[in-house]
């Protein structure tokens, strides 16, 4: 950005105002955690957190599996999202750099498939899961998210602009099989595409929460489960449910801060051309 | 265009064709993560419940008691989603635990599928009688064709809890026994809603929904007559409750607090309203709410208007799907007997169904410190004798208290005139019940 | 299928990201074996390169798609073991249900309030986010934070703030001298308020997609306007709008597919807990939130696929349109 001048300071003024909205709402869920939920009927809430975190903290570990949720939520958001990453890529690949019969078709076929409601497909979903055996076993949550629509979609809108056909001609010369041209040329093409492609899909795996419900045990809960367990009863205790929402967000936030830069490069490197 | 979507449809039918063969391959023997098996001689059980019933221990000492047996308990948080989860999988056909619980509101559905579960009767061990129950929380768990589909666990007797400082603030008496003549009959109870708001220009009670279901629980009937066809039109009595809950509401009796909203809780602490309708659990839900601040404020009284009234409760039933119906309906009834009822009410203060347990030592005992140390045991004992009947409760019935009537109420509250309202419930019940 | 000489490519560097030397050119006259294996591999490469998507989809998208089809001719309800065929009669109900049309409106309603509103936000913080700023990347990890909350939390948040009675939203709006405002029982406001839940989770997201294509914009364009002494404002609407027209469309699209499947938000937003009546007189219920509620509350399984096919339908016309239109105005980004 030469010849522009540097930032103003209105300017970081009205940023940090925004930022300051983003963090409030996670802000408040640790003050309710960190206090009792008496703080929530207060016209002017307090702004400092109290000394009870560690002990609902402590709760939510007394009243849910709290680590094997986190460890299955793990697994599962970890396969998808590496499987859907890979696989989208492929996909995204073909239709973006390969010709073949009915390829526009296809692609339309795959945007199409965005727009079947998922809340409806849950009970022959359920019928299919039971049939395989998977009903109650982690598969069952990773299987029918391996690969998304709206992944190879995404890969397939970078890499129609990000990789020149040239690389690709000049690998087939080569005599580099199809799998050697993606593997050795659009798979390090895509990477930042990848990165938020995979962030997107690591995110919505981690909040699912209604296919969990219904096809898991809930003694083998993915986290979100283990958080709707915490507002049981016929009341609910706003400082454990917050303690546990804190809890199951911390390891984000951290993955998040630590990637953040990667994450955001891919969003950048990955809209470029919609 | 359409040249494209011709493509789209030859893939589909190719995709489907393709989805079909992997089907094929992968099916198995059709086993679930739900369903049960028998490993090493030992027959293994769930059992799937929903929000606290206190059998953590029980199951324990069951397993203890029959080396045999292993049992694995399924626990749900919120009563909405572990039914839809029941329902899902009653329809699915698969997945479901060896014993279910199923709470009062939903017990209709469940017992208009008599066939999706076993007659408790039948398979359930000899030993096991109508008398063990109070009638009407047996009668509660019998299907139309006769068939026991549900052994009963707890109930909901009613009474009212008040703020005795609020009581006092407004000149009204705050002693149980001369509150009591207040709650004797609706009217009385409303009438003493009015000289509070006119003394204090603050609510009566909580939400106009809440009192409105007290009042409709008393009916021999709910909104759907024995034939099943609504009785919200036919029963002038469904629609006088209707306008007298309204009025008050008007005359500025509701907090207008949506009941177990986030803003009704705050009502618990702030004191937006004197009194609300307790069924034996809801003083966990007081306590909770208001908090230890308000400890000694609230009360509870042996009373309740136009005698007595329930709300709330469960059972435990044994689906088809299950692989071993005998040993489950043994653990079910053996959870269901008063001694182990008993126990899980010392943990969880869910009140027993059980005849024997309402004059049980322990349970008469009970006190409750919060209430002013309100012998809490002895009231709702005293206030479960006091139901004549279960209401028939057609299937649809809780549906059309939650999704119809009481947003209905709700939306009075929040300016439509009760007439609409009221139209607006009757037409939301047709499409259910439909 | 390892040939000889992709064995040399991958010993040239298996991590190698762009091999730039071509490497021998073949020189067979012949179709050999081997031609013809790479001939067969360019061909069924692209289908086997897609079937994974396709053989998943086909259980996870196409199979409930169908199967929901068949119900939605039925009289099914859900735990009925019978089922009685109506014909196209779901739809002709559908089709005179004014349930159903009040909650199209919401959620086209919603949509709006939240799409809008959304896009212009974004594309402002992005031209902030687009000045010289210190610690870029900070900043823009900051405004991406919303999209890493926790659903729950997010619903007790925003239920909490937007409270009638107690809430923090109506408390402010009294400081400031103003009515405090039912959130739940107007229609208009709560769709507002629902907006609003959305927005703070995808405003960030959005933004720096746009900011993506604000930095692909060449900078001598700029500097070109600075020399003319165009104003800040002037530059935005009349060289960096234009410029990102393609960009805005494609945001515009995945929100309009995501919009008009909204669900969660209202659902939470209720004040009746885990109601999906989307208010007393179903005032902020959505089309998906009704087909739920239809499908699993009153068990009409028949009747709520008949309401998915339809929703279906009205997501497919509004993005094939927003499709034709996507690749309209941005031109042919592909080689045919």
């Amino acid at each position: 950005m030469t010849g522009l001048r540097r930032a103003r300071f209105w300017v970081y003024g009205l940023l940090a105002a925004f930022i300051i909205g983003s963090v409030f709402p996670f802000y408040w869920s640790f003050l309710v955690a960190s206090r009792d939920s008496g703080m929530m009927t207060q016209k002017v809430p307090p702004l400092l957190p109290g000394g009870n975190f560690f002990a609902n903290a402590a709760r939510v570990f007394d009243t849910v599996p709290f680590w094997r949720a986190l460890g299955n939520s793990v697994i599962v958001s970890g396969t998808v999202t590496i499987s859907t990453v890979l696989l989208c890529t492929l996909a995204g690949f073909a239709f973006a750099k390969l010709r073949f019969r009915g390829r526009n078709g296809l692609f339309l076929f795959v945007i199409a498939t965005l727009a079947v409601p998922t809340q409806l497909g849950i009970i022959p979903l359920y019928i299919a899961m039971a049939d395989f055996g998977w009903a109650g076993h982690l598969p069952a949550v990773i299987i029918p998210n391996l690969v998304s629509a709206i992944g190879v979609f995404w890969m397939r809108q970078y890499l129609v602009s990000a990789l020149p056909d040239e690389l690709i001609e000049a690998a087939r010369m080569d005599g580099c099989s199809m799998l050697r041209v993606f593997w050795h040329v659009a798979l390090p093409a895509s990477r930042p595409a990848a990165a938020f492609l995979g962030m997107f899909t690591f995110m919505m795996s981690w909040n699912d929460f209604l296919w969990p419900l219904v096809v898991l045990d809930p003694e083998n809960p993915t986290v979100q489960l283990a958080l709707e367990r915490l507002q049981s009863g016929y009341y609910v205790d706003y400082s454990l449910v917050l303690a546990g929402t804190t809890l199951a967000t911390i390891p984000i936030l951290v993955v998040f801060v630590l990637l953040g830069r990667q994450i955001v490069a891919g969003i950048m490197a990955g809209a470029v051309k919609g | 265009m359409r040249h494209q979507l011709s493509r789209v449809g030859t893939l589909a039918i190719a995709v489907l064709a393709a989805s079909v063969a992997v089907t094929a391959c992968g099916s198995s023997d059709g086993a679930s993560g739900g369903s049960t098996g028998t490993s090493g001689g030992k027959v293994e059980l769930t059992i799937g419940t929903f929000t606290e019933f206190g059998y953590e221990d029980l199951l324990t000492e069951y397993m203890r008691l029959h080396p045999n047996i292993k049992i694995t308990q399924h626990k749900t948080g919120e009563g909405g989603p572990y039914h839809q989860n029941l329902f899902t999988k009653l329809a699915a056909g698969h997945g479901l635990e060896d014993v279910v619980a199923v709470e009062e509101g939903y017990i209709s559905d469940v017992l208009a599928r008599p066939n999706l579960f076993n007659d408790l009767t039948k398979i359930g061990p000899k030993d096991v009688t109508p008398d063990r129950w109070l009638p009407w929380k047996y009668e509660g768990g019998k299907a139309k064709n006769g068939a026991l589909i549900g052994y009963g666990t707890d109930i909901g007797p009613e009474a009212m809890c008040y703020r005795s400082d609020l009581f006092k603030a407004a000149g009204l008496p705050t002693d149980p026994e001369k509150v009591a003549p207040l709650f004797a009959t609706w009217q009385s109870y409303f009438a003493a809603g009015d000289q509070y708001v006119a003394h204090t220009h603050k609510a009566w009670f909580d939400s106009d929904s809440q009192t409105f279901n007290a009042m409709h629980n008393q009916l021999p009937i709910g909104f759907l007559n024995t034939d099943d066809s609504l009785a919200m039109e036919t029963n002038p009595q469904i629609r006088a409750n209707w306008d007298t809950v309204t009025a008050a509401g008007e005359r500025g009796q509701s907090a207008k607090l949506t009941a177990f909203s986030p803003e009704w809780n705050n009502g618990f602490k702030t004191g937006a309203f004197a009194t609300t309708v307790c069924p034996s659990w809801m003083l966990g839900v007081v306590k909770e709410q208001a908090g230890p601040k308000n400890s000694g404020k609230w009360a509870v009284t042996a009373a309740f208007p136009g005698g007595g009234g329930n709300w709330g409760g469960s059972y435990l039933a044994v689906p088809k799907q299950s692989q071993h119906p005998t040993e489950a309906a043994a653990l079910a009834a053996w959870l269901t007997a008063p001694e182990q009822q008993i126990k899980a009410f010392q943990k969880t203060g869910n009140f027993p169904s059980q005849v024997k347990a309402l004059t049980d030592p322990a349970l008469l005992s009970t006190t409750d410190p919060y209430f002013g140390n309100a012998k809490t045991g002895e009231i709702f004992s005293e206030q479960a004798k006091k139901v004549e009947r279960a209401q028939y409760k057609g299937p649809g019935d809780g549906k059309i208290k939650e999704n119809a009537v009481s947003p209905a109420l709700q939306a009075v509250e929040q300016g439509k005139s009760p007439q609409d309202g009221w139209q607006q419930a009757v037409d939301a019940a047709k499409k259910i019940i439909k | 299928m390892s040939s000889g000489r992709s064995a040399r490519l991958a010993e040239r560097g298996p991590t190698g990201r762009y091999p730039e030397v071509p490497g021998p050119v073949p020189q067979t006259p012949k179709l050999t074996l081997r031609d013809r294996i790479s001939g067969w591999d360019v061909k069924f490469s692209p289908y086997v390169y897609i079937a994974p998507f396709f053989i998943l989809f086909g259980l996870v998208g196409l199979f409930p798609l169908l199967y929901t089809g068949y119900v939605s001719l039925f009289d099914w309800d859900l735990l009925d073991e019978t089922h009685k065929f109506i014909g196209f009669n779901n739809y002709i109900d559908l089709f005179q249900d004014d349930q159903f049309y009040t909650t199209l409106v919401n959620t086209l309603s919603i949509f709006l309030l939240s799409s809008v509103p959304q896009i212009i936000i974004a594309v402002l913080l992005a031209a902030l986010l687009n000045t010289n700023l210190r610690a870029p990347t900070g900043w823009r990890i900051g405004v991406l934070l919303p999209y890493v909350a926790s659903l729950v939390a997010l619903g007790i948040i925003f239920a909490n703030l937007f409270g009638p009675n107690y809430g923090l939203v109506n408390g402010f709006l009294e400081l400031v001298g103003l009515d405090r405002i039912d959130w739940q029982a107007s229609r208009f406001a709560s769709h507002i308020a629902i907006a609003v839940m959305i927005n703070w989770r995808w405003t960030g997201y959005n933004a720096l997609i746009v900011l993506a294509a604000m930095q692909a914009i060449p900078k001598d364009v700029y500097e070109a306007a600075l020399i003319d002494g165009a104003s800040a404002f002037r530059r935005l609407v009349s060289i960096t709008l234009p410029l990102l027209r393609p960009t805005l469309i494609f945001v515009v699209m995945t929100s309009t597919i995501g919009g008009l499947q909204v669900f969660t938000e209202p659902k939470l937003f209720d004040s009746m807990p885990g109601s999906n009546n989307g208010g007393s007189s179903n005032q902020f219920q959505t089309v998906t939130l009704y087909l739920y509620q239809t499908g699993f509350e009153s068990q009409h399984l028949g009747y709520a696929s008949a309401i998915a096919w339809v929703l279906f339908l009205v997501i497919i016309v509004i993005a094939v349109i927003n499709f034709l239109l996507t690749r309209r105005l941005a031109g042919t980004g592909e080689k045919k």
